[in-house]
């Protein structure tokens, strides 16, 4: 999928030291108030025993898919794929159904279960800080990350990066890079020395996950005229036969003499 | 002239509809905590389960309990068995009933049930949630057409039902097709989460399997209804009619039960089938309950006579089946565990409806009971004699 042309992060799970000053970054950027976050920092803490301690961290959010299966969800189109990356959400078409949230496989989208009708309950999940890559930043998370464990730039030149890392120290990483092909490929990548199920991130193929939903509703319309033509024309016909047999039966019963007095 | 006045109390303020104002009210009041501080303050739904006990009981098991309208009409009205007609207008009533609930418990569950309408003119055509929305706001505009005729012969303007009466079969067509797209939709619903929905329930034929699963559900609710109806507004059972019901059922459930254990079978998830630990046991479950014991039961010629019979088999089917949909839109979701990805306070670790959160789906299930004791107390909804409307002449 090195054909795709847009911005990416690259994440090294090798380089994070779980600072989360990503994490403060972006929700200074963003404002998002202290109780929610569109970053967490994912990971199954500590392990092994002193003083052979080890632990791995990532840092988790929108893996911004190249086939994003909330767009594919939301009845009202309220996410859209910006061409250079972004998977962003419009609050203003929002109906609050929640169905991107189980449509996701990361889990990503969340939602402000905490405000009422007047406050306005939204989905949010990170936007790729699109407000400063249209004037040639970087997210802020990326901006602040102090040990280059999250890189951003173009796809393909950030995968030949990660494939050269791979090659350069296999003894440091598994031989993968997630994000590659996972769900169609995403724009988030990531280097890892644990299996990345211990980082949160769960096992996909590569065919997006709204592939098999999408496909039934391909045949949706063709089905239903094709049923409503069935329906119609078995009506027409029971309605045919039973007038038949009506008409017969009351010709028997005029072909009888004592019948001819009818109401 | 001898005047004799006597009163007839028309609404009879019984323990039963005390209890159901009750509920109704109560539930009233968590609505509007809910539309006041939000759907967190009363329900227990968080980021790991968007989704769960208002889903699985108000969408997917009253979109599945209402099927019986357009199974009736469809028998009726389509393929001329004009000896169901007694059943076509109770049904049709409980389908509408059914949808209204549905549509109210949404109105609770959608963050912005203000912006509801918002389907009509976004649309996102890949998602299936979009066409559910469509086809449930259209069949409820068809069964209150399809229902108008009993409300205006109920208030004696027989020139409206009649002119209804004269154009329903479009809206009858019309009333099958979207049931039959959005009751098989309401698995596609799951499609999308072949990551998250275990094996023994994902498949890409689950629309199918929700069909046929909903077209068993239809009948059972009618049996169920008819003979609840019977005992509480003592009137006669067609029994006759329910027994003829009754020996459709196990031939549709045995087409289920090969569907689902080809798939099973052709998927290679027969493994599931013992290693699932509580998976495995909630297939069993519905499997036994909503399959194995109704198809047993409604064969057997006895059972079907008998009026106990019938209720038995059609109560434990539907609790079967309804195990089925909340198995598939809460039970059998696996989400991620939310310790390693998610911090705690963003998302609970664990789910169990809240108090609140059944009270409002149990308040406007009574609301759905009181409108119905209501209209078959004050419309013709059982009444059949030879000049309604019901018929195609």
């Amino acid at each position: 999928m090195t054909d795709i042309q847009h911005k990416t992060f690259l994440f090294d799970a090798t380089r994070c030291i779980d600072c989360r000053a990503c994490m403060v970054a972006c929700s200074v950027e963003n404002k998002i108030p202290m109780n929610k976050t569109r970053i967490w920092v994912a990971g199954v803490g500590l392990k092994g025993e002193f003083p052979a301690l080890e632990r791995a961290s990532m840092v988790y959010h929108c893996m911004h898919c190249n086939e994003p299966d909330c767009l594919s969800a939301c009845p009202v189109g309220a996410y859209s794929k910006r061409l250079d990356g972004p998977v962003i959400y419009d609050p203003k078409k929002c109906i609050g159904c929640r169905y991107c949230m189980n449509a996701c496989p990361f889990g990503v989208p969340h939602f402000d279960y905490d405000k009422g009708l007047i406050d306005g309950a939204f989905i949010d999940k990170c936007s790729m800080c699109t407000q400063r890559i249209d004037v040639g930043l970087e997210p802020a998370c990326m901006a602040t990350c102090p040990t280059g464990a999250l890189m951003f730039g173009e796809r393909d030149e950030l995968l030949k990066y990660a494939h050269d890392r791979l090659t350069a120290q296999p003894a440091r990483y598994l031989n993968h890079v997630y994000g590659e092909s996972e769900n169609g490929g995403t724009s988030y990548l990531i280097l890892s020395h644990v299996p990345f199920k211990e980082l949160g991130l769960p096992e996909l193929s590569s065919t997006p996950v709204r592939d098999v939903s999408e496909a039934v509703m391909g045949v949706t319309i063709p089905f239903a005229l094709g049923w409503g033509a069935v329906l119609t024309g078995t009506a027409v016909g029971v309605h045919m036969v039973n007038k038949k047999k009506e008409a017969d039966a009351q010709k028997l019963e005029t072909s009888e003499p004592q019948a001819e007095e009818k109401k | 002239m001898n005047l004799q006045i006597k009163i007839h109390p028309r609404f009879q303020l019984k323990p039963l509809v005390i209890i159901l104002l009750a509920l109704m009210g109560l539930a009233f009041v968590i609505a509007m905590v809910r539309y006041a501080n939000g759907i967190g303050a009363v329900s227990n739904l968080s980021n790991s389960y968007p989704w769960a006990f208002w889903i699985s009981f108000d969408l997917f098991t009253g979109v599945a309990i209402s099927s019986g309208a357009f199974l009736m009409a469809a028998v009726v009205y389509i393929f001329e068995l004009k000896e169901f007609r007694p059943l076509v207008r109770p049904s049709v009533l409980t389908g509408f009933l059914g949808y209204m609930m549905v549509v109210i418990a949404l109105l609770v569950d959608l963050g912005h049930p203000e912006r509801i309408w918002y389907m009509i003119i976004h649309w996102n055509h890949t998602s299936v949630l979009l066409e559910i929305g469509l086809c449930v706001m259209s069949y409820l505009t068809v069964l209150a057409i399809e229902f108008a005729p009993v409300v205006f012969e109920g208030i004696k303007w027989q020139k409206f039902a009649h002119f209804i009466h004269r154009f329903i079969m479009p809206f009858v067509i019309l009333g099958v097709v979207l049931s039959t797209l959005h009751q098989s939709s309401l698995g596609s619903l799951l499609l999308i989460q072949p990551a998250k929905l275990y094996p023994l329930w994902w498949t890409p034929i689950l629309p199918i399997l929700f069909f046929v699963s909903a077209v068993t559900i239809g009948l059972s609710m009618i049996i169920f209804e008819s003979s609840i109806s019977a005992r509480y507004f003592h009137r006669g059972l067609e029994i006759h009619l329910l027994e003829k019901l009754a020996k459709v059922i196990p031939v549709i459930l045995a087409i289920y039960l090969l569907i689902k254990f080809s798939q099973l079978t052709l998927a290679g998830d027969l493994k599931y089938l013992f290693t699932g630990g509580l998976m495995s046991v909630l297939f069993w479950a519905e499997i036994l309950i909503g399959v194995v014991t109704p198809l047993i039961l409604f064969s057997i010629k006895r059972i079907r006579k008998s009026p106990n019979g019938l209720l038995i088999g059609s109560i434990i089917l539907l609790l079967g089946m309804i195990l089925n949909r909340f198995d598939v839109s809460w039970f059998a979701i696996q989400h991620p565990d939310p310790l390693t990805y998610m911090p705690t306070f963003m998302s609970a670790v664990h789910y169990f409806p809240s108090l609140p959160e059944v009270l409002v789906s149990v308040g406007i299930f009574s609301a759905g009971l009181l409108a119905f004791g209501l209209a078959v107390k004050y419309l013709p909804v059982f009444e059949t004699n030879e000049d309604q409307h019901d018929i195609v002449s």
